[in-house]
């Protein structure tokens, strides 16, 4: 009996180890080779985030040696998609697209009911920035943002204001500016920016809020005029166009488009994931494709992507009240 | 005639072997799509993106967007030999196209609905060439203001759509309302009717919902008499008689002029443009009873709107570079993937790609109807194979179709629940177009009057103040009496009292 308990406890210990062992081989190996990455996107084929992340996927499996697969699971504003991601076996082989302030509207609105938390997620990197932008028609009287803001001023709640949706980036950043700037606008949402921007050269509206890559065309065309982009440094496909910074006006938003992957993936693995990320932003192919469809590649790594992420949470929840009004 | 001139430098793109081939291919896989349940255009072309990577820009534009146009071609097929709309905006043709394949008429239906296809597509597509700029000026002035009066003028054709009973139309109408709420409130982003189910934050999907009504419901009601191995479908005349072509010629051209203008204005889906057609051709007819009874203008007008509608919409990316339906913003992004921002410089910066690619709408339009003609004779083989063996398969077809959509079980348990629904209505005689009517307008309705309504802070009297709006108004109101009266001596018969009331 006593040299088998011994042998038991022998038994224990090896297993322990050997689990011990795996583990950290586990992260030493990742990825393994065979074994894919499930990307989850929770939009629809065929959109920007999609693009976005199709295009990373490509080169991340380059870098890492194994495939990355993207799988779309759209719904509920992206609400579907995150809840796999946080319920998902935190190994590093699930990962999931965010776009913020979304995947932050879905934590922090009640109504949502969403399944996860914040805590839920271990930020992994941020690949791109789509900068928000105002815009108005070529032909409107506002000139500059001052012209805008001082009109609302003059006129509260009179001058109109598209968003491509209901608690959207545009939202959030026209509650932001209303914040700043003590104006109040008439908020009209629209879903996409397909027909806002229809809305803004029909002449049904005063003033445009999107994403800089949904006003290429039109500002080519020399249809519309745009006041301002909400990021530090002007974007490289609105050359000559100010940042509201540089105007005096502190605001920042758009679309943050980055990677989650469940809370509790090993550290290593995350870093590993961090890399490869960066690796692939970096060449030429990937670069060039993301030109191409006017994303504007900002890369964090999960330090700096989970301060921005920590920066949201309490901006939204400031806000969600607001934008229920 | 410069435009001539530079359509036909376009074709002389367009007809390189290479290009013609890419046109070819596109139908094809067009085609397929439109078939297959579940795949709808959009994420059809977004999944055939990678195809044309290696492509030069214009054969990849000419392959990707004929693939969108062709998909709309073969979502009738399923619609009229199984009662199971492959596309959303085909779902209409199930009413009358699959009660035509019942009487042996399937290969007149599906012969009638190329053509209208065919015809619709060619039209919209001249209308591109030579009307492109003022089309988009009259696509500008639709605001939400002017939405909501035009979605009213289509709600109220729902009168002309009731059966042999008022309030039974009336009350499946605004089931067709209530449904349309499901989902998050557009202002508020209350969530409403969801029971907690994350699923339904988005609304119901209305792919699963139709097939369930449409396609399971015939399964269960089918089900009813034995499942007899030797009955199946009479394959008649596949070519259409001189009757159905003459009932067709007039649905043909107001579908082909309907599809085209609702194209043009970014919101407007497919799936609106065919039931809007065949609300407007059951309003106008001097037969409105043979409708849902295998009435040929029927699938004549909607798939001809339908098309229409897909060629049209395609204008407003060439003109305003703005996206005017969820599968061209797909299509656009195949633009900026090779280097093209879409929009009217387009023709001043790159006129070789813009018409070559123009020219090809003509090009693969006709090929299509080619490839489609001759398959009308295989498709309608498939009503041969005994309804014992084919009702499984076309169960497991929806079962696919439906997850297919968005990749979701759930998606599956709606369509057997609407199944079940649909059996019901049928049973007990409610009439399903009112619901689907309101189901597919109802959400536009009330997006774009609330919209007005954040525009004016709340004051109504901007809802009169656009003369469009105000137009769309007064002409949805003739139509709400014209109904009335031409209801009304029916009615009184049946139900002497209730009628009245219905109708305030």
């Amino acid at each position: 009996m006593g040299i088998l308990s011994i042998r038991k406890c022998a038994a224990i210990l090896m297993a322990v180890c050997l689990v011990g062992v795996a583990a950290s081989v586990g992260a030493q190996t990742f990825p393994a080779k065979n074994k894919a990455i499930t990307l989850i996107v929770g939009f629809s084929a065929g959109g920007s985030s999609d693009a976005g992340a199709r295009i990373l996927a490509g080169g991340m499996e380059k870098v890492l040696g194994t495939k990355v697969e993207v799988l779309n699971k759209p719904g509920a504003s992206g609400q579907l998609g995150y809840t796999m991601v946080a319920q998902a076996k935190p190994d590093g082989y699930t990962i999931g697209l965010a776009s913020l302030p979304g995947v932050m509207v879905s934590i922090m609105d009640p109504d949502r009911k969403a399944a996860y938390k914040k805590d839920d997620f271990q930020p992994i990197a941020l690949q791109v920035l789509d900068a928000g932008v105002i815009a108005v028609k070529a032909d409107s009287p506002y000139k500059t943002i001052k012209d805008l803001l001082d009109d609302a001023k003059a006129r509260p709640k009179k001058i109109t204001m598209s968003t491509t949706g209901l608690q959207t980036g545009d939202h959030f950043s026209i509650l932001q500016l209303q914040q700043l700037t003590g104006t109040q606008f008439a908020i009209v949402h629209f879903d996409g920016a397909g027909t806002a921007m229809t809305a803004l050269l029909g002449k049904k509206i005063n003033a445009y809020v999107g994403n800089v890559g949904d006003v290429l065309s039109q500002l080519k065309s020399g249809d519309i005029r745009v006041l301002g982009v909400m990021d530090t440094e002007e974007s490289p496909f609105l050359p000559g166009v100010k940042t509201f910074e540089s105007q005096g006006i502190n605001l920042l938003g758009g679309s943050w488009r980055g990677y989650l992957a469940p809370a509790g993936t090993p550290k290593e693995i995350v870093d590993k994931l961090s890399a490869a990320m960066k690796t692939a932003l970096e060449t030429e192919e990937v670069k060039a494709a993301m030109d191409k469809l006017g994303l504007h590649i900002r890369y964090m790594d999960a330090k700096d992507y989970t301060k921005l992420w920590d920066s949201y949470g309490s901006m939204v929840k400031e806000l969600i009240p607001l934008s229920k009004q | 005639m410069d435009a001539l001139h530079d359509l036909l430098m376009g074709f002389s793109v367009a007809l390189a072997p290479g290009n013609l081939l890419y046109a070819f291919l596109g139908s094809a896989f067009g085609t397929l799509i439109g078939v297959l349940p579940g795949i709808g255009p959009a994420a059809g072309t977004a999944l055939l993106i990678p195809l044309t990577a290696r492509l030069d820009p214009t054969g990849a534009i000419i392959m990707l967007t004929a693939i969108f146009y062709g998909t709309q071609y073969g979502g009738t097929i399923t619609s009229i030999l199984l009662n199971v709309p492959g596309e959303a905006a085909s779902a209409i043709t199930c009413i009358d196209g699959h009660k035509m394949a019942l009487k042996g008429r399937a290969g007149a239906a599906l012969s009638i609905a190329a053509i209208g296809s065919f015809i619709g597509g060619l039209f919209a597509t001249i209308a591109l060439v030579f009307l492109a700029g003022p089309l988009t000026k009259l696509a500008l002035e639709f605001g939400p203001v002017e939405f909501f009066a035009l979605m009213i003028l289509g709600i109220s054709l729902m009168m002309g759509l009731a059966g042999k009973s008022m309030v039974k139309a009336l009350m499946m109408g605004i089931l067709g309302l209530l449904l349309a709420m499901v989902g998050m409130d557009p202002v508020r982003g209350a969530p409403r009717f969801t029971f907690g189910k994350m699923e339904l934050m988005d609304g119901l999907n209305f792919v699963p919902v139709i097939m369930g009504l449409f396609g399971l419901s015939d399964i269960l009601e089918n089900a009813e008499e034995s499942l007899d191995s030797t009955k199946s479908a009479k394959v008649g005349s596949l070519i259409p008689s001189r009757e159905e072509v003459k009932d067709s010629v007039g649905p043909i051209a107001r579908g082909s002029l309907m599809g085209t203008i609702l194209g043009l204005i970014p919101g407007m889906t497919g799936s609106m443009a065919s039931f809007l057609s065949y609300s407007t051709e059951k309003k106008i007819s001097k037969h409105p009873e043979r409708f849902g009874e295998g009435a040929v203008e029927g699938v004549a007008g909607p798939e001809t709107a339908n098309n229409a509608h897909a060629n049209g919409a395609l204008i407003p990316l060439f003109t305003l570079g703005i996206p005017a339906s969820p599968t061209v913003a797909v299509l656009m992004g195949a633009f900026l993937m090779n280097g093209l921002i879409p929009g009217p410089f387009l023709f001043r910066e790159n006129p070789q790609l813009v018409w070559g690619v123009i020219a090809s709408f003509f090009i693969g339009n006709v090929i299509l109807l080619i490839l489609n003609l001759p398959l009308v004779g295989v498709w309608v083989k498939m009503l041969k194979i005994p309804y014992s063996i084919l009702f499984a398969v076309i169960l497991a077809f929806m079962v696919i179709g439906a997850y297919g959509v968005e990749n979701s079980v759930f998606d599956v348990f709606i369509m057997l629940l609407f199944g079940v629904l649909g059996y019901l209505f049928k049973k007990f005689d409610f009439p399903m177009a009112p619901m689907i009517l309101t189901l597919i307008l109802g959400p536009t309705m009330e997006r774009s009057l609330r919209r007005s309504m954040e525009m004016s802070q709340g004051d109504f009297s901007i809802l009169f103040a656009s003369p469009i709006a105000a137009g769309l108004l007064i002409a949805s109101l003739i139509v709400l009496i014209t109904s009335a009266l031409r209801v009304f001596p029916g009615t009184r018969k049946k139900a002497t009292s209730g009628s009245g009331s219905d109708r305030k």
